[in-house]
């Protein structure tokens, strides 16, 4: 790579995902009973470190190509990607009620993860030409049927997270592109009017997620459980936490998925208040380099996808962390670098990486 | 880049949103961990702390010579610890064919369980289950063997209404007595001594604090609090006494073919209660771990009440004992003297109202009167007394109100009285009322411990101690917290040549009177007062009150049997069984 370009690359926010990430496995650790005697107690671990360093070769590797060839492919991406969706829908397995996963040779692979990544090029390379051109419904009709195809094969698996999390994509990416506002508002009234009807689309247990989030007590040892346990976790850490594997709600297994989902309740309990607000803070250095690289970006496509990656993120953190406190429902959305998950740290990663890479070439280069 | 500076403004805005989501979430945080992390402390301590608790020996009962009457043996209860989730329903299952108890019984008593106390699935287990549980831990998460003291009545169904009975606190009584420390689950005394003494005998239970995890599978041992005794209790109770006294009663309520009956025995001069017995009665044991519904609608479908502590609950009209208050007020009222005679023409002159069996005595004096319970003679000092000096008299023999015995659900009989009548009937008072009420009949009612009570006021010269079944209680190291001493609680306000007349005439009673027959050959000189109260219901109940040794009474006796006849065929011969019992007396 050329030393000038290395030159370039954003210190700052490879600090920060570096922090980040290695917070992760030591959480991961105490979440998994790193510190109890068993056969398989580093099996977590092992995996999230391998992944981790798999991944920072295959970013370095990356770094060396312009993330301006990617525009080139959006459409081709979009296809595989429909692929994907759909080989889920016929091959995959069910994991939690829902049909998540494939399987490729050993690994187990989570495609809606990627899927997002993908959305967020597809999209960009669609929206470049489009910037400033978005004031009617006419206009804006061609974008949403282009989302709401992989939209709704993700709902259908189900994955309403998943599915929620395009929808933030996709406006953060409009709204950037200078959507008329009052566009922008009709939908979101439009959105609003229709919540009735979408409430007969979801499943039992997604209605019931909902009421729950409401009220966790209408079912505390079944839906409301996560939810009640994971807010005692958070709160019972108090001002300094527990300590690192004195988390008693995490080490006594009282804290369901704690290592996937509500791995910001194991900091939180183990850490506490100290530590989350630390990790949080760490997390919005990551978004406000997002919107920098975005500012930066020496083109409309590496803005573009810039906001779209700083959107998923964020979007990410809000409801994942906020469903952890019982400010936001359940919808089962990992926090990103933090949750144990190779197809989501990738994903996540991968995402670093493009903002690098667009920060990294963000004006022309003087020799 | 020219085309989409224009919206510049939008990425600040984008900007300004990231930084509001990451406020916000810390916010949120600071919410749950500084503001209200107390509260989610104390749920998060509540999901991983239980206490097991090791229930307190209850202080064991002895007689007044130390031998023993109550006492615990070991029992192994199985119980579940309640936990923040479902407990497993294999678990539930898996327990519920071990203890052969239905599934939907233990479903029921896990729903209706509330806190984090265990859930007591079943008491007094074998040892086997108790090793399998304990040697099957993994199997049985969240099972614990609890080691709960189990109440043993060495005498069965002996003195049974005077121990009373043990089992788990109900819901009303927790609601009540929180404040005492008692929670649910706990062995609380329900009757009898077990219930006036319950704080003296429950000792404070101890427990194991142990750290669980979500399964209920303790992790670690945080703390042990040993349990402490309670505090055994000394009673005034003479075991060999109060054997004689049960076996006197049962022997002829089954000569007789009665089924009712109760007898008091007590040291006039202190207030001792020695035995106390009542019939029918039941085994206190059938409590000590639950009664079964067979056992509990025996006892309830039972039409004379065994449950009823008949010796201090039951309320008989007194019948002719009541000529003691009746003949202590004409003397000291000196209606009469003790030498004056009236002319017993087998009824009345001016109601002509008779004697029991219809006889007539002719002249006779004071002391013939009450040796053969003339009524006629008592008509007549009733006539010249009247209700309301006959009233202060009995009141003053402690009758109309509760003697205070530490027995609970004590009754406090009945003296005959014109306010009664009026409150009651809305009438005014005849004599023919007067009469009844000075031989005991009509209004009058009287437990038999107020009979005993008041033969055992003449007994004692005048003096009336409260009646006690404890003498001591004493720690579990032996050391006597607390000693009852003997408690004078009014003493008869009349001239001691009086009570003297009225000994003697009760003297007489077994000499030539009523109960000469019965006592007939018997080696040491007693007093005595039979007496036939009416009974509208059925036959009537038969008395006896008695004490000797005459000349310095050790013992008084009351016996009342209901439905038994005449007092001097269905009260005396008992009486004179528990006398040769107080007295040693063999042939």
């Amino acid at each position: 790579m050329n030393k000038r370009l290395l030159r370039r690359l954003d210190f700052r926010l490879i600090a920060v995902v570096a922090c980040i990430v290695i917070i992760s496995i030591v959480i991961i650790g105490s979440a998994t009973h790193i510190n109890t005697p068993s056969d398989e107690r580093y099996w977590y671990v092992q995996r999230q470190g391998i992944s981790a360093i798999l991944n920072v070769a295959l970013a370095l590797f990356l770094m060396n190509f312009d993330y301006k060839m990617l525009q080139g492919y959006g459409n081709r991406l979009y296809i595989f990607n429909i692929i994907m969706l759909l080989a889920v829908m016929l091959f995959g397995h069910a994991a939690l009620g829902a049909q998540r996963w494939i399987a490729i040779g050993p690994l187990t692979i989570q495609p809606s993860e990627f899927s997002k990544l993908i959305m967020i090029i597809a999209l960009a390379a669609m929206l470049e030409e489009r910037v400033g051109k978005i004031n009617t419904l006419q206009d804006l009709l061609p974008i949403a049927a282009y989302v709401g195809l992989p939209f709704l094969l993700v709902l259908k698996q189900p994955d309403l997270g998943t599915s929620l999390v395009f929808m933030a994509i996709f406006f953060g990416m409009i709204f950037v592109c200078g959507i008329k506002l009052r566009l922008l508002a009709g939908i979101f009234a439009f959105g609003a009017a229709m919540l009735p009807v979408l409430w007969q689309f979801l499943k039992d247990y997604q209605k019931m997620r909902i009421m729950v989030f409401i009220d966790p007590n209408v079912d505390p040892l079944g839906s409301g459980y996560h939810i009640i346990q994971s807010k005692i976790a958070i709160g019972s850490g108090m001002l300094f936490g527990k300590g690192l594997f004195g988390g008693t709600q995490s080490q006594l297994n009282f804290l369901p998925e704690n290592h996937t989902d509500f791995i910001f309740a194991v900091v939180g309990e183990e850490l506490g208040f100290v530590g989350g607000a630390a990790l949080l803070l760490l997390y919005l250095v990551v978004l406000w380099r997002g919107v920098q690289i975005a500012k930066d970006a020496s083109d409309v496509f590496g803005r573009l996808l810039a906001v779209g990656i700083t959107s998923m993120l964020a979007f990410h953190v809000l409801v994942n962390v906020g469903m952890t406190m019982g400010i936001m429902p359940v919808t089962g959305i990992p926090l990103p670098l933090m949750s144990y998950g190779v197809s989501s740290l990738t994903t996540n990663i991968l995402a670093i990486t493009i903002l690098l890479n667009i920060h990294m070439r963000k004006t022309k280069l003087v020799f | 880049m020219v085309e989409i500076d224009e919206y510049s403004g939008r990425l600040k805005a984008l900007g300004y949103i990231v930084v509001f989501v990451v406020a916000i979430l810390i916010a949120r945080a600071g919410y749950l961990q500084v503001y209200d992390g107390e509260y989610y402390a104390h749920l998060a301590d509540g999901n991983r702390i239980r206490i097991i608790p090791s229930m307190a020996p209850r202080g064991t009962f002895f007689d007044r010579n130390g031998q023993l009457l109550v006492e615990n043996r070991p029992g192994f209860t199985v119980s579940l610890l309640p936990l923040s989730a479902k407990i497993p329903d294999d678990v539930v299952t898996r327990v519920a064919e071990l203890l052969k108890v239905p599934k939907e019984d233990i479903e029921k008593k896990i729903a209706a369980h509330i806190g984090f106390d265990p859930i007591r699935v079943k008491q007094d287990v074998t040892e086997d289950i108790v090793t399998i549980i304990e040697e099957q831990k993994e199997k049985y998460p969240g099972v614990v063997i609890e080691v709960q003291p189990i109440r043993n009545y060495l005498l069965m169904e002996e003195g049974a209404h005077t121990f009373g009975y043990v089992s788990e606190i109900s819901e009303d009584e927790l609601e009540r007595r929180k404040g005492e420390g008692y929670r649910s689950g706990d062995i609380i005394g329900k009757f009898g001594l077990e219930k006036i003494y319950d704080s003296e005998l429950r000792g404070e239970n101890g427990g194991e604090q142990v750290e669980v995890d979500v399964a209920g599978k303790p992790v670690q041992r945080l703390g042990l609090k040993p349990p402490v005794p309670g505090n055994d209790l000394v009673l005034t109770i003479d075991k060999n006494l109060q054997e004689a006294t049960e076996r006197a009663v049962d022997d002829q309520l089954k000569l007789i073919n009665a089924h009712g009956a109760a007898a008091v025995v007590m040291n006039p001069q202190t207030g001792e209660v020695l035995a106390l017995v009542s019939r029918p009665a039941f085994n206190p044991n059938l409590f000590a771990h639950g009664i079964s519904t067979k056992d509990w609608n025996a006892i309830n479908n039972n039409p004379y009440h065994p449950m009823d502590n008949k010796a201090i609950t039951g309320e008989y009209a007194p019948g002719s004992t009541f000529k003691i208050v009746t003949g202590t007020a004409a003397l000291t009222e000196g209606v009469i003297s003790p030498t004056d005679k009236i002319f017993d023409a087998g009824y009345h002159w001016i109601i002509p109202k008779s004697n029991a069996a219809g006889e007539a005595l002719g002249w006779i004096d004071f002391t013939e009167a009450m040796a053969h319970s003339d009524n006629v003679y008592f008509y007549e000092m009733g006539n010249r007394l009247g209700i309301d000096r006959l009233e202060k008299y009995a009141r003053m023999f402690g009758l109309g109100e509760i003697t205070g015995i530490d027995l609970p659900y004590e009754s406090d009989g009945l003296v005959a009285n014109r306010k009664y009548k009026w409150k009651v009937f809305e009438d005014d008072w005849y004599l023919s009322e007067t009469f009844d009420a000075a031989i005991g009949q009509g209004f009058n009612l009287v437990t038999p411990l107020q009979a005993a009570m008041v033969m055992g006021e003449i007994a004692a010269n005048g003096k009336r101690y409260k009646p006690h079944l404890v003498n001591r209680i004493v720690s579990p190291e032996g050391k006597t917290i607390k000693e009852f001493q003997p408690e004078l609680l009014s003493e008869l306000q009349v001239p001691a040549n009086v009570i003297q007349l009225v000994q003697n005439g009760l003297h007489e009673v077994t000499k030539v009177g009523t109960a000469a027959g019965v006592f007939a050959g018997f080696p040491l000189d007693i007093a005595g007062k039979t007496g036939t109260a009416e009974n509208s219901q059925g036959r009537d109940h038969g008395w006896f009150v008695a004490y000797g040794p005459f000349n310095n009474p050790t013992v008084v006796v009351a016996v009342v049997v209901e439905q038994g006849g005449y007092g001097s065929q269905s009260a005396v011969p008992i009486g004179r069984k528990i006398l040769e019992a107080a007295f040693h007396v063999t042939y």
